[in-house]
């Protein structure tokens, strides 16, 4: 025990110690008190994954309601609720999560550090999101899910204004959706700044910022991106719901509003949102690739510079969601234009990966399947991007199904393929397994031919006339077929995810056994033990160059052929287990570093959020609570010790 | 000949994705053809024309690009992939400032080439309508839209106000102001033209040109609360001698019956009660203009 610095301690702190203490050996009880940046991680994947199962589940049922005209699958009610929680988890409790695992298990891996800048922080940001995700479902319940009413939002996913007022949307559901997005936001944002101070002043000695991994870069563009983007939705969220509580009018035509001004502040956050989803894929892909071709990626600065082009010009492409909403020639004008050229840096990130392609020794692994897959599926998406930046023929597509077909293409082919490529990748670092070969490409082949065969035809519904959103459609119209074949695709992608989690299960205890190195890595993660010690690393490494730990263990010979490092030859030391076999040798087994203490402030505090929201719906008498609980947390957090001695 | 044979059958399963497309894209090529009712591929008016001119200026090279990249990756695959898993790692190439420097600013250019007939067009349908155009009011409500015609009014001075199915002249330009009693609606004649959005507090202005007589079909294409899918509506293209008999038809009719009060006024978005609205969903007028039909 500390016998130098214990004098007062009052028996409050006493207690809160034994508890933190308790929690941190007790398997479950640890969960919900760690700051460990692996474990949050790994609750954000897992959490995400399981909402991605119930986004998926609705988008099922909504694909069973259209697979022919006429059906009654579902009500009307039924559908426009379905699909507004539908986009609603898909970007907000999926993408976005799903990628913020990867930067939680990923980014002080790859830079060579301990752990996150702020630890507590990071763990409120996650007990936030997930305070905010059950909040937003819980809507769902406020009517009587059993008899078939359900109670979620009903305004889009976009909430556009005059709709989202309680004149039009009156029940719950549009207030859970305010609320529980603005609770989202304080969780993004805590990450995004997180990522930003942890990459900007955490990197191992050597690592400057072009020497960074393309996934780091991308974090930190995204963290940007974030941080800029998520304000704006939170006022256009508090205005809403000064509107829809307290009887104001910001977005009331009849008081004279111009509603337009909501879908200013969505889409200015709406469109740096959509590079939110798809950066860190970009991210994913850009590490997958070189590995798997055994060559660096082609041109790295021109793969940073247009990700951090792509991050500014994000700013300036909102209104093509709006051409139709009559801004005007010259705003119309204006903005095809931008959109046009923000198509450029994109396709410059696929002509870079493909010159990765070019010239490599190309192993197909599951991870690499996923990885092309994106690079392909991306491709299709982006190229119908640019047809939409066509001002006028946008006039026919706009809220057609081709626009649904397009930013599938782009978030599911794009992102979602890139996130499993992320999974297959990096699933034998954390766990000292590989998921199953052969089950992985039967998932990929699986998702790949679902995934075309459901999005591909909506490019043709589309463009012969079909609206979004419609909960049924005639049968003459000519859509039943493409309708029908997206259905059965969307099936086949549920039956690709089922194969998956099969596989992840599976593997996670009788997967065969993987090394420190598996798959011949490039950056740092694999210079230390699979799964890694809750240290990281033993000795932080120094870092000398780009891909530097591929350059510990290949060096040129005078012909220029890539020969192996012979081992304890070169400059190997500096890293610990510069042999690909981890620290493992090193055998102080972390003693002496200091790592933050476990802590359950962050979940007391995050806590508070709910009560809050549900408090302003339903009883004020709950918003003190909230408030007394996010307090307390926040006073506990700060000033209970960030590490404590050993006992 | 043979190698190239066994390559192809090993690595068929890899072509599976890109014959799937290909008989999609032969079965888009057919949907172009077809006659629905709400078909952007078969426009029956000057606007949608245009608009579906352009689409093809851009599609064509899209497919063209698409092609090119997924069979540039599909190639490589097949090409680079690893022959023996104990090989050294191939040449390490960090890059190639030339060729990169040239697929950024050679995509730049062509989009930029692209891009002028884009807002050429921008400008040649966003200009004003014509001052013979025929100006129709239309309403929406949730969830439908009605049509007032200031051309045709009553003996008190009241325009003609139809529930559903309006008629319009052929050949000549129609001026749609639209008003919206509620929320964001958007007014969407396929085959005539592409959408525009029917605004609360601001009343945008549409037009379109039907080239010959016809029935379209059209609907709400911005989601607006729980029937929004069945918001449709049926236009009916008059050659202008027929045309000008119905509108002589309608005036005599009202000539000869004075309506009573009518139930929209000449300008309904003076007063746009989003209250009442909530109240009861939209009052629907006598017909119902679900137009589910072919």
């Amino acid at each position: 025990m500390a016998t130098i610095a214990a004098p007062r301690t009052s028996p409050l702190a006493e207690s809160l110690r034994n508890a933190r203490q308790a929690a941190e050996h007790n398997p479950i009880l640890s969960w919900f008190a760690t700051v460990d940046h692996k474990r949050i991680g790994v609750l954000y994947g897992v959490s995400a994954f399981i909402f991605f199962c119930i986004g998926g589940c609705e988008a099922l049922l909504m694909r069973a309601q259209l697979a022919g005209p006429n059906a009654n699958v579902l009500t009307n009610d039924e559908f426009n609720r379905l699909f507004t929680m539908h986009g609603t988890t898909m970007v907000f409790l999926v993408v976005m999560p799903l990628s913020n695992a990867f930067f939680n298990l990923m980014v002080p891996l790859m830079i060579g550090s301990r752990d996150v800048a702020f630890p507590r922080l990071n763990a409120f940001s996650y007990w936030t999101f997930i305070a905010g995700a059950l909040f937003l479902n819980a809507s769902f319940f406020t009517r009587n899910i059993f008899s078939g009413d359900l109670g979620a939002p009903d305004g889009g996913w976009f909430g556009y204004a005059p709709l989202n007022l309680r004149a039009y949307t009156p029940g719950h559901g549009m207030d859970f959706w305010m609320l529980g997005i603005q609770i989202l936001g304080i969780a993004s944002l805590a990450g995004g700044f997180n990522f930003i101070v942890t990459i900007l002043n955490m990197r191992a000695p050597g690592m400057t910022l072009f020497r960074m991994p393309v996934f780091i870069w991308m974090t930190l563009v995204t963290s940007f991106l974030i941080i800029f983007a998520m304000p704006v939705i939170a006022v256009a969220l508090f205005e809403l719901t000064f509107d829809r509580l307290f009887g104001a009018n910001f977005f009331n035509p009849a008081a004279g509003a111009n509603p337009l001004l909501w879908q200013h502040m969505f889409w200015l956050f709406g469109h740096p949102e959509v590079y939110i989803l798809i950066l860190p894929a970009f991210g994913i892909v850009s590490e997958i690739l070189p590995v798997f071709a055994r060559k660096p990626l082609f041109g790295y600065p021109f793969v940073v510079f247009s990700g951090i082009a792509i991050g500014f010009m994000s700013w300036g492409v909102w209104v093509h969601h709006m051409y139709t909403t009559g801004l005007g020639t010259v705003a119309n004008s204006a903005f095809g234009i931008s959109t046009i050229l923000i198509a450029v840096p994109t396709g410059v990130k696929i002509f870079n990966w493909m010159g990765t392609l070019w010239g490599g020794s190309i192993r197909f692994k599951a991870p690499m399947m996923f990885a092309i897959g994106t690079v392909a599926m991306f491709t299709i998406g982006g190229l119908s991007g640019v047809l939409h930046s066509m001002v006028p023929s946008d006039y026919q597509q706009q809220d057609t199904y081709f626009v649904v077909a397009h930013f599938h293409y782009v978030l599911f082919g794009g992102a979602i393929f890139a996130l499993f490529a992320g999974i297959y990748y990096w699933f034998p670092k954390f766990t000292g397994k590989f998921l199953n070969e052969r089950l992985g490409h039967i998932n990929f082949w699986l998702m790949l031919i679902g995934f075309n065969l459901t999005f591909f035809p909506m490019h043709i519904s589309g463009l012969l006339g079909m609206p979004r959103r419609i909960y049924t459609y005639p049968s003459d119209y000519g859509w039943n077929l493409w309708n029908l074949l997206s259905s059965i695709g969307a099936f086949t992608i549920a039956l690709s995810v089922l194969i998956f989690i099969i596989n992840f299960l599976w593997s996670i205890r009788k997967g065969k056994p993987a090394s420190a190195d598996p798959w011949d890595g490039r950056t740092l993660e694999w210079t230390i033990p699979s799964p890694p010690p809750h240290y990281n690393f033993a000795e932080i490494p120094i870092v000398h160059s780009r891909d530097d730990f591929w350059h510990r263990k290949y060096q040129e010979d005078a012909q220029g052929n890539v020969v192996p490092v012979l081992a304890g030859a070169a400059h190997a030391p500096t890293l610990s287990g510069g042999d690909g076999h981890g620290a493992d040798h090193d055998d102080h087994g972390g003693h002496g570093i200091h790592l933050p203490s476990p802590s359950f402030m962050p979940l007391i505090a995050a806590l508070g959020f709910p009560f809050i929201a549900t408090g302003l719906i339903y009883d004020y008498a709950l918003v003190p609570v909230g408030v007394t609980l996010l307090v307390v947390g926040f006073y506990g957090w700060a000033l209970e010790p960030a590490a404590e001695e050993e006992a | 000949m043979s190698d190239l044979f066994r390559t192809i059958r090993r690595n068929a399963p890899r072509y599976v994705p890109l014959l799937l497309m290909l008989a999609i894209f032969v079965l888009l090529i057919s949907g172009c053809t077809t006659d629905t009712p709400q078909n952007t591929f078969a426009p029956e008016g000057e606007v949608a024309r245009k608009q579906r001119d352009l689409f093809y200026l851009a599609m064509w090279p899209a497919i063209g690009v698409m092609i090119l990249v997924l069979g540039g990756i599909v190639l490589m695959c097949l090409r680079f992939r690893e022959r023996d898993p104990n090989s050294r790692p191939p040449k390490q190439i960090e890059g190639n400032t030339r060729l990169e420097l040239t697929w950024t600013i050679a995509p730049a250019i062509l989009l930029l080439i692209v891009g002028v007939p884009m807002v050429a067009m921008i400008w040649d349908l966003g200009r004003s309508p014509d001052a013979n155009a025929y100006v129709i009011d239309v309403d929406a409500q949730r969830y439908s839209f009605s049509f007032s015609y200031p051309d045709i009014k009553d003996p008190s001075g009241q325009p003609l106000f139809l529930p559903a199915e309006p008629h319009i002249p052929t050949g000549r330009q129609v001026a749609f102001r639209l008003h919206s009693a509620d929320v964001i609606h958007s007014f969407w004649i396929p085959r005539l033209g592409g959408k525009l959005d029917v605004v609360p507090n601001e009343d945008n202005v549409l037009w379109l040109v039907a080239d010959k007589p016809d029935t379209f079909h059209g609907e709400c294409a911005e989601y607006c609360g729980l029937d929004h899918a069945t918001m449709k509506m049926i236009v009916h293209a008059d050659s202008p001698e027929d045309f000008q008999k119905w509108v002589d038809e309608q005036q005599a009719q009202l000539n000869a019956t004075p309506k009573p009060t009518p139930v929209r006024s000449a300008t309904p978005a003076a007063t746009p009660s989003p209250v009442a609205a909530s109240a009861s969903p939209a009052p629907t007028p006598t017909a119902t203009p679900q137009a589910t039909g072919g």
